[in-house]
C-alpha cells in the first residue's frame, strides 16, 4: 500500500515537472517571438541623429545581465518579467515630443503588455506551486538601472535626444533579454 | 579644628569638578532600545523605546550612512527628538541601495553609546500602503478608478506603478452580506450587481513577486435606478477562416448597436482612457446582434471590446468589456487521446497536442489544461476531471469491461475562457483481474512441473503391469550370462541338430606312433583342449580334424 502510494506520488511529481518543463519550452518560444517583434517595432521608430551623440550616457546595466551568469529557470522568469515591466513603464511615459508614429508605439506597448500578462500568469502559478527562493540582488540592481534611465529622461525633460538615447539603450536590453531566454531552454 | 574644616572644604571644592562629572556622565544615559524602521509607501519612520524611565530633557538623534560614503551624516527629521518616533521621509535616498542607521540618546552634553540598526534596503523593507479609490455608480455596475498607493510623485513605487495588481472585496451593505473578491484593473467595472442597492468595497494592491499591501478604507455607494435600455450581454468572438464574428445577446428589438475596441494596456497606465476607445467600423449601427470583422484589424496584443445599444433617443450603458486575444482566438484544436489497458485492471490515458493544421493552431503556445470525460460504455455514468497532466491512469476499474474517454483543451487562465471541441471518444477493454491472473500463472506452473512427475509415475505403473500380466520369456540375467557359451547354449536351447563330425581315417602306424608321442607332449595340448572344452567327445574330433595337420606340424612344434 505504501509502495503504491509513493509510486503514485512519484509519478505525479514526474509528470507535473514534465508538464512545467513543456510550458517552459513553449514560454521560451513565445518570449523569443515577442522580443523579436519589440525589437522590430523599436527599430521602426526613427531615431539616431548625430545631434544626439552628446547626450549619450552610460546607464551601467547590471553585470548579472551582461555576463552570462547562469540563472535558475524561475529566477530567469522573474528577471525577464522585470525587464518587460520596466520597458513598458518607460515607453508609457510622455512620448509626444519625439514625433514617433503613434501606432508603432501603441503596437510596441501592446506587445510588451501581452507578454507581461502571460509572464505574470505563469509566475503566479509558480508562486503557488513551488516555494522557491531567489536572490533579490539581481532584481534590485535591475531596478536601480531603470531608475537611472527614468531619472535621465526626467532630467532631460523628455527631449527627443533623450528618447533617442533611451531607445538605443532599450534595444541593447533586448539583446541581453534574448540571452536570458536561453536559460529557460535547459 | 578650623584648619581641619578648612582643609575638608578645600578638598571638597577641589574634588568637586572631578566627582560631579563622574556622577552624571555614563551612568544614566543608555542607548535607546527596540529600534525599528517602518516604511509605508514614501513615509520613512524610525521608532524606539526609551531605556531610562522618566528622565527629563533626554533627546534622541540619528545618523545615516550610504555604501559609497564612509562618513555618518545627520538624518534629517531625526535630530534632537523628544518623543520616541521620527520621520525622515525628506531624505532622498536611493531606495534600491542599502542604508545604515544609528541612534543615540542625548542630554545636554552627554550622550549614550550609539545603537546601530542593521543595514537594510528601503525598497525591500517598504510595505504597500492603501490605494486610493474613486467610485461611480451605474444601474447594475460600479465603475472604479484606483490610484496607485503612495504620492503621485513618490519615489518608492515610481517604476512599479503600472505593475500593481489590485484585488477588491465587495459586499452588500446588509447584515448577511457575502463578500466577493476579485482581481480588478485600475480602471474597471464591477458587474452583476442589483440596481438601487448600497454596496461597500475595499481594495488592496499587490506587487509581484511577494508584496501585498494594506486594504484601503471601506467605500460605500448606491447603484442607480435601472436603465430603460439594458446593455448587450454575453459578448463572444469566434474566429472563422480570415474573419472574426462578434456576437452578443439582446432582449429587445428595433435597436442599433455599435462596437468599440481598446488596447487592454491602457487600463494599466495612469490617465484617462476615454479618448482611446476606437470604433469598429464594421460594427457601426448594425441592426443584428452580430457583426463581422476582418482579421487584420487586430494585431498581436490584448484588446477589450464593448458594445452599446441605441434606440434613437436613448443609449444604453456600455456592455461589459470582453477581453480578446487574437492569438488565442484562432483555434483551440481538440487534443489527441489514446488509451491503453494496464495489467492491474486500470486504463492509462495519453493526451497529446493536436497536429499542426493549416489553421495555425496557436493553442500550444498557451498553458492549456484538459477536461477528460470518462465513462463505462454500458452504464453511461460519466466522470469528469480537469487535468494539466498528459499521462494519467484511472485505477480500480472493473475487469473485462469496456470504458470510453474523450478530452478537450481549455485555457488554464480563466480570463480567456476558451475551449476546444471534444475529441473523438476512444474505448478500451480492461484486462482480466489480478486474482484470476495469478491463478492462471500458478496453474501453468503447476502443470509444467507435474508433467515429468506424472510421466515417471506412469512409467512405473506400466512396468508393474507388464511384469504382472505380460512376463517376459527371457531367463533372469544371471542365468543368461551363465549360458552365454555357444555349445551349451546349443545344447539347451536348440533341439539337437545332428552334428556331423568330420572323420579322418589315419592308417599309417608310423604316423600313429609319431602322433602318440606328441600325444604325451600333446597331452598338454589335449588337456589344454579338454580344459577349454569340457566335453571329451568333441575335443577329439576337433583334435582329429586338426590332427592330420597337426601331425605334420607337431615335429615342427617339438623342434621348437
Amino acid at each position: 500500500m505504501m509502495g503504491r502510494c509513493t509510486l503514485h506520488i512519484a509519478l505525479l511529481v514526474c509528470f507535473s515537472t514534465s508538464a512545467l518543463a513543456v510550458s517552459y519550452k513553449l514560454l521560451g518560444f513565445q518570449l523569443r517571438s515577442s522580443s523579436l517583434e519589440c525589437q522590430e517595432l523599436l527599430l521602426k521608430l526613427n531615431g539616431t541623429s548625430k545631434y544626439c551623440l552628446k547626450d549619450r550616457m552610460n546607464f551601467e546595466i547590471p553585470e548579472e545581465i551582461t555576463k552570462s551568469q547562469p540563472f535558475q529557470k524561475e529566477e530567469a522568469i522573474l528577471v525577464i518579467l522585470e525587464i518587460f515591466q520596466k520597458i513598458f513603464d518607460i515607453f508609457s511615459r510622455n512620448i509626444s515630443s519625439t514625433g514617433w508614429n503613434e501606432t508603432t508605439v501603441e503596437n510596441l506597448l501592446a506587445t510588451l503588455h501581452w507578454q507581461k500578462e502571460h509572464l505574470e500568469t505563469i509566475l503566479e502559478e509558480i508562486m503557488e506551486e513551488e516555494n522557491f527562493t531567489w536572490d533579490n540582488a539581481t532584481l534590485l540592481h535591475l531596478k536601480k538601472y531603470y531608475l537611472r534611465i527614468v531619472r535621465y529622461l526626467k532630467a532631460k525633460e523628455y527631449s527627443t535626444c533623450a528618447w533617442t538615447v533611451v531607445q538605443a539603450e532599450v534595444l541593447r536590453d533586448f539583446f541581453f533579454l534574448d540571452r536570458l531566454i536561453n536559460f529557460l531552454q535547459n | 579644628m578650623f584648619s581641619l574644616l578648612g582643609a575638608t572644604t578645600l578638598v571638597l571644592v577641589a574634588g568637586a569638578p572631578w566627582t560631579l562629572p563622574a556622577a552624571v556622565g555614563g551612568i544614566n544615559l543608555k542607548s535607546p532600545q527596540n529600534v525599528e524602521v517602518h516604511i509605508i509607501d514614501d513615509t520613512f519612520t524610525l521608532s524606539w523605546n526609551r531605556s531610562d524611565l522618566a528622565v527629563g530633557n533626554v533627546t534622541f538623534s540619528a545618523d545615516y550612512q550610504v555604501p559609497r560614503n564612509d562618513t555618518w551624516l545627520k538624518l534629517p527629521g531625526c535630530q534632537s527628538i523628544t518623543s520616541t518616533k521620527c520621520n525622515f521621509s525628506s531624505l532622498k535616498l536611493n531606495i534600491y541601495e542599502e542604508v545604515k542607521l544609528r541612534i543615540r540618546a542625548e542630554k545636554g552634553n552627554d550622550t549614550s553609546p550609539w545603537h546601530n540598526v542593521d543595514a537594510f534596503t528601503p525598497f525591500e523593507k517598504a510595505q504597500i500602503g492603501p490605494p486610493k479609490v474613486h467610485l461611480e455608480a451605474e444601474d447594475k455596475a460600479i465603475k472604479i478608478n484606483i490610484s496607485p498607493p503612495g504620492a503621485k510623485d513618490g519615489i518608492m513605487w515610481a517604476l512599479d506603478s503600472s505593475s500593481f495588481t489590485y484585488s477588491l472585496a465587495i459586499w452588500k451593505n446588509s447584515s448577511s452580506a457575502e463578500v466577493r473578491t476579485k482581481t480588478v484593473y485600475p480602471r474597471d467595472k464591477i458587474y452583476q450587481l442589483s440596481p438601487e442597492t448600497t454596496y461597500c468595497l475595499k481594495v488592496r494592491a499587490r506587487l509581484l513577486p511577494r508584496k501585498i499591501g494594506a486594504y484601503s478604507p471601506v467605500h460605500c455607494i448606491k447603484t442607480t435606478v435601472e436603465n430603460k435600455l439594458p446593455p448587450p450581454e454575453n459578448i463572444r468572438i469566434d474566429a472563422k477562416n480570415d474573419i472574426y464574428v462578434l456576437k452578443w445577446d439582446y432582449a429587445y428589438e428595433n435597436v442599433t448597436f455599435q462596437a468599440q475596441w481598446l488596447h487592454a494596456y491602457f487600463r494599466k497606465i495612469p490617465g484617462s482612457e476615454s479618448g482611446k476607445w476606437r470604433q469598429i467600423s464594421d460594427c457601426a449601427n448594425v441592426k443584428t446582434t452580430q457583426c463581422v470583422i476582418p482579421q487584420n484589424t487586430f494585431q498581436k496584443g490584448i484588446y477589450l471590446i464593448r458594445v452599446q445599444a441605441s434606440d434613437g433617443n436613448t443609449t444604453s450603458v456600455w456592455s461589459k468589456d470582453k477581453r480578446f486575444d487574437p492569438q488565442l482566438q484562432s483555434v483551440l484544436a481538440p487534443p489527441v487521446i489514446n488509451m491503453k489497458s494496464t495489467n492491474d485492471v486500470s486504463l492509462r490515458v495519453y493526451i497529446s497536442a493536436p497536429e499542426e493544421s493549416e489553421n495555425k493552431s496557436v493553442n500550444q503556445h498557451y498553458s492549456v489544461i484538459y477536461e477528460i470525460v470518462f465513462w463505462e460504455n454500458i452504464s453511461n455514468a460519466e466522470r469528469k476531471t480537469l487535468e494539466k497532466r498528459t499521462d494519467l491512469t484511472f485505477p480500480n476499474l472493473k475487469p473485462l469491461t469496456v470504458y470510453c474517454a474523450k478530452a478537450r483543451a481549455l485555457t488554464a487562465d480563466e480570463r480567456w475562457n476558451k475551449s476546444s471541441i471534444f475529441s473523438d471518444p476512444v474505448c478500451e477493454k480492461t484486462k482480466a483481474g489480478n486474482t484470476s491472473k495469478t491463478w492462471l500463472i500458478a496453474g501453468i506452473c503447476v502443470a509444467l512441473l507435474s508433467i515429468p512427475v506424472v510421466s515417471y509415475v506412469l512409467k512405473l505403473l506400466l512396468r508393474c503391469i507388464r511384469y504382472v500380466f505380460f512376463p517376459s520369456s527371457k531367463p533372469p540375467s544371471t542365468i543368461h550370462e551363465y549360458l552365454s557359451e555357444p555349445p551349451l547354449r546349443n545344447l539347451l536351447l536348440f533341439t539337437s541338430e545332428e552334428q556331423t563330425e568330420r572323420c579322418f581315417i589315419i592308417e599309417n602306424t608310423n604316423i600313429l606312433t609319431a602322433v602318440e608321442e606328441p600325444d604325451q607332449a600333446g597331452e598338454d595340448h589335449k588337456k589344454y583342449n579338454s580344459q577349454t572344452s569340457q566335453d571329451s567327445g568333441n575335443y577329439s574330433n576337433e583334435d582329429e580334424s586338426n590332427g592330420s595337420k597337426c601331425g605334420e606340424d607337431f615335429p615342427q612344434e617339438e623342434a621348437e
